[in-house]
């Protein structure tokens, strides 16, 4: 048995070791400041774009590189589909080695601070008017931006818009909102033991900050060089009571839940209303219009089942932006969408810009914009077409905001300040005393 | 240990051949060399760089390329000066210990009873540990989260539906920090208690039954043999696991990283390991923790070492 003990005692203080170490590790590569860009020669070669999540459709994609390998004979272009999910962590080690990097990527709009400031772009400013100068969402382009220098342009956007089953909206005598506070009535009034009037769950503050910024209050402001949280202005907490009062009386929503996936609850009947990128068009799948086809049938007859799933589906589903404080506006939604930019540590800067000026041609962006995105390029925005979709698409976009530009305002969503702040509303608590606290947080983090 | 002192003594010192002793010490050293290599590589890189790392103001801008500014303790002060980070030391702790004591005390229970029932029993509870060890962590805490999901969780639904407890229905089990503790011990618990009671069974098959016959016919009743002769004979394997939960379950990330992901709040749910890894954009602070949390880890389990070594010795 000694021989035994003596060998876990080695075994325990190995792992011990691990144990200790593996938690701790930090990125171990530290690469030497190099100016990549001096040596830039068009030189053949096959570059990487990351992309996002499946935003961007397949012909969208086919099309970057067919039409890269025309103009840039010789060289190629591979997309990569990131995901989401822990892309903040993941970028920061690829675009820190230049073996690593892709030479073009898309990252979040409210991300892009966190690495433009940090220098992992290559600026782009004399590039910019090129790819649309003033035409590009303003908003799009702040958040891009870093001591004056344009690093990230805006790539798509996604406006938020409600939709509603137009059904219960008959059956509870309901009309389409026109104000703001006239929605928390209908959403009341649609809310029964089991439905809940507007899908709302305790951690969505994607859509909460739609009331901030509708009452004129905002997330953070800048004062000189120092960040302040502003959930405690009194235009602020005049939004956030709205939403505690939404949260009590018109949403049956887990407060231990986020804003992912609201249409499940609206296919299920269990919500008659909930807000999301227009999009979200594409998920809703009502029960009585369900025709039982298998998504990967691509025969004849299960595309035509498709479409008129699609048809019934919209029929019994409306629209609307999120109505502003009176019935000549529409409210400040929060937006979403990406940024793309070159890293710094690209080895192949030139070919890199080609694949943007390609991204910003017209062509590409009436693409975007024709698969429901609203394009980086303002211009093109009526390629979304005109039908009730693209309307309150762009009536939301229009007065979107982006959360607030500060460098650090990543840390602030890693974090998840805001999610347990508006999750403390849902359940509760009370809202000047939860606003200053999560005001204390967000100045500690901004600063 | 005095009264057992002679049984363990008897049994366990097997004569060591002097001849080992005399062979020169060189060949045997160099029988270290490459395990050293491959742990001073694995192990030694990451742990110096760090160690320097956490005196350095180290962000995303040094990541990217800018030059690293040392800054001394600066890093430690603002972490222990910092209200926050105690709490959440203490919390680890205190979970930490609650942890490694339920599993060990369920660990024990179930090795115990394994060898106390019959061949059949045994397999089935064999093969239910060991898949409940070999399921890969993620895909188990998905299930966790189904579990207990505040809308369509089957344990929300058990107790509303068939234990008729209403108020259940729509309860949610994250949302209070002290519900999101017990649901994550449950889970880490779970996760842990084969490891424990396959050692420990383990140990138990080692504990000669002559020893305990004869103990037997002197007259000891089963709780007597139990408490007096198999604890202490395999009292070795219990301190090594014991140590080893006391490790994991400090550093313990994956559970509650998921758990927090599925709506708890995280400010108020946050251990060590979440903690440090909040600091994903400082590498400086993160560091600094990281080493606190290894001192932590090595105050909390030095003691216990040291004494390991010395019963070797004897």
């Amino acid at each position: 048995m000694k021989i035994l003990r003596f060998a876990a005692v080695g075994v325990a203080a190995a792992l011990a070791l691990t144990a200790c170490s593996s938690d701790s590790d930090t990125p171990s590569e530290t690469t030497k400041p190099t100016a990549s860009e001096s040596a830039a020669a068009p030189e053949a070669a096959t570059i990487k774009l990351w992309l996002n999540g499946t935003d961007t459709p397949d012909a969208l994609r086919e099309y970057l590189t067919t039409t890269f390998a025309a103009q840039n004979p010789g060289s190629k272009l591979v997309i990569e589909q990131q995901d989401w999910n822990g892309l903040v962590p993941r970028l920061q080690t690829a675009l820190a080695s230049e073996d690593q990097t892709p030479d073009v990527v898309e990252v979040g709009n409210t991300q892009s601070a966190t690495f433009t400031y940090a220098g992992a772009f290559s600026d782009l400013t004399s590039l910019y008017p090129e790819l649309g100068g003033d035409k590009l969402l303003p908003g799009f382009v702040e958040a891009g931006t870093a001591d004056g220098k344009i690093m990230a342009v805006p790539y798509y956007s996604g406006a938020r818009a409600v939709f509603y089953n137009k059904d219960m909206f008959k059956d509870a005598g309901v009309e389409v909102p026109t104000t703001l506070a006239d929605f928390t009535k209908a959403a009341q009034k649609l809310t029964t033991d089991k439905v809940s009037g507007f899908w709302f769950p305790g951690q969505d503050w994607y859509n909460g900050a739609t009331w901030i910024y509708t009452n004129g209050g905002d997330l953070a402001v800048q004062d000189g060089d120092q960040w302040k949280g502003a959930l405690s202005s009194p235009e602020s907490i005049k939004g956030l009571t709205e939403v505690q009062e939404l949260f009590k009386t018109a949403t049956k929503a887990p407060a231990d839940s986020d804003s992912n996936e609201p249409w499940v609850p609206f296919n299920q009947g269990k919500a008659a209303m909930f807000s999301a990128p227009t999009w979200a068009r594409w998920s809703i799948d009502l029960p009585e219009c369900n025709e039982g086809v298998a998504a990967d049938d691509k025969s004849d007859e299960a595309t035509a089942k498709r479409t008129k799933q699609q048809a019934c589906n919209e029929e019994h589903t409306g629209v609307f932006p999120m109505p502003g404080l009176d019935a000549s506006k529409v409210a400040t939604a929060f937006a979403g969408g990406s940024n793309i930019g070159i890293p710094a540590k690209s080895q192949h800067q030139e070919l890199a810009q080609n694949l943007l000026k390609i991204i910003f041609s017209a062509e590409f962006q009436n693409m975007l914009g024709q698969n429901g995105l609203i394009p980086g390029n303002s211009e093109y925005a009526t390629s979304m077409g005109d039908d009730v979709y693209a309307k309150a698409a762009i009536a939301a976009a229009l007065g979107a905001k982006l959360t607030p530009a500060a460098e650090n305002w990543a840390t602030v969503e890693g974090d998840r300040i805001l999610e347990d702040f508006f999750q403390k509303l849902a359940t509760g608590a009370d809202v000047t005393k939860s606003a200053a606290d999560a005001d204390k947080l967000i100045t500690d983090t901004l600063n | 240990m005095a009264a057992t002192a002679p049984t363990v003594a008897g049994t366990t010192a097997t004569p060591v051949p002097p001849a080992r002793r005399r062979r020169p010490k060189v060949g045997a050293y160099g029988l270290l060399v490459p395990a050293s290599i491959i742990i001073g590589i694995a192990l030694g890189y990451p742990l110096v760089r760090q160690f320097v790392i956490s005196f350095q103001e180290f962000g995303l801008k040094q990541q990217f390329g800018a030059a690293p500014e040392w800054v001394g303790l600066q890093n430690y002060k603002d972490l222990l000066t910092d209200s926050y980070v105690w709490t959440v030391i203490a919390r680890s702790v205190a979970f930490c210990l609650v942890n490694a004591v339920v599993t060990m005390a369920i660990g024990m229970s179930l090795a115990v009873l394994m060898q106390r029932v019959g061949r059949s029993a045994r397999i089935t509870l064999q093969v239910s540990l060991l898949l409940a060890w070999g399921t890969p962590v993620l895909a188990s805490m998905t299930v966790w989260q189904w579990l207990f999901d505040t809308q369509n969780g089957l344990i929300n639904w058990t107790l509303s539906n068939v234990l008729g407890i209403e108020s259940m229905a729509q309860h949610s089990w994250i949302i209070e920090p002290l519900s999101f503790f017990f649901v994550a011990t449950v889970i880490v618990v779970w996760m842990s208690v084969p490891f424990v009671a396959f050692s420990v069974y383990a140990g138990l098959l080692q504990v000669p039954t002559e020893t305990m016959e004869a103990a037997q016919l002197d007259g000891a009743s089963a709780r007597q043999r139990f408490w007096g002769i198999t604890i202490p004979m395999i009292r070795p394997v219990l301190s090594i696991v014991l140590l080893l939960q006391v490790i994991w379950d400090l550093k313990v990330f994956t559970q509650i990283y998921v758990l927090q992901r599925a709506g708890a709040p995280t400010r108020d749910t946050n251990l060590l390991g979440t903690l440090i890894y909040s600091y994903s954009k400082e590498f400086g602070l993160a560091g600094a923790l990281a080493t606190i949390m290894l001192v932590l880890t090595l105050a909390l389990t030095g003691f216990y070492i040291r004494q390991m070594l010395k019963e070797d010795e004897l």
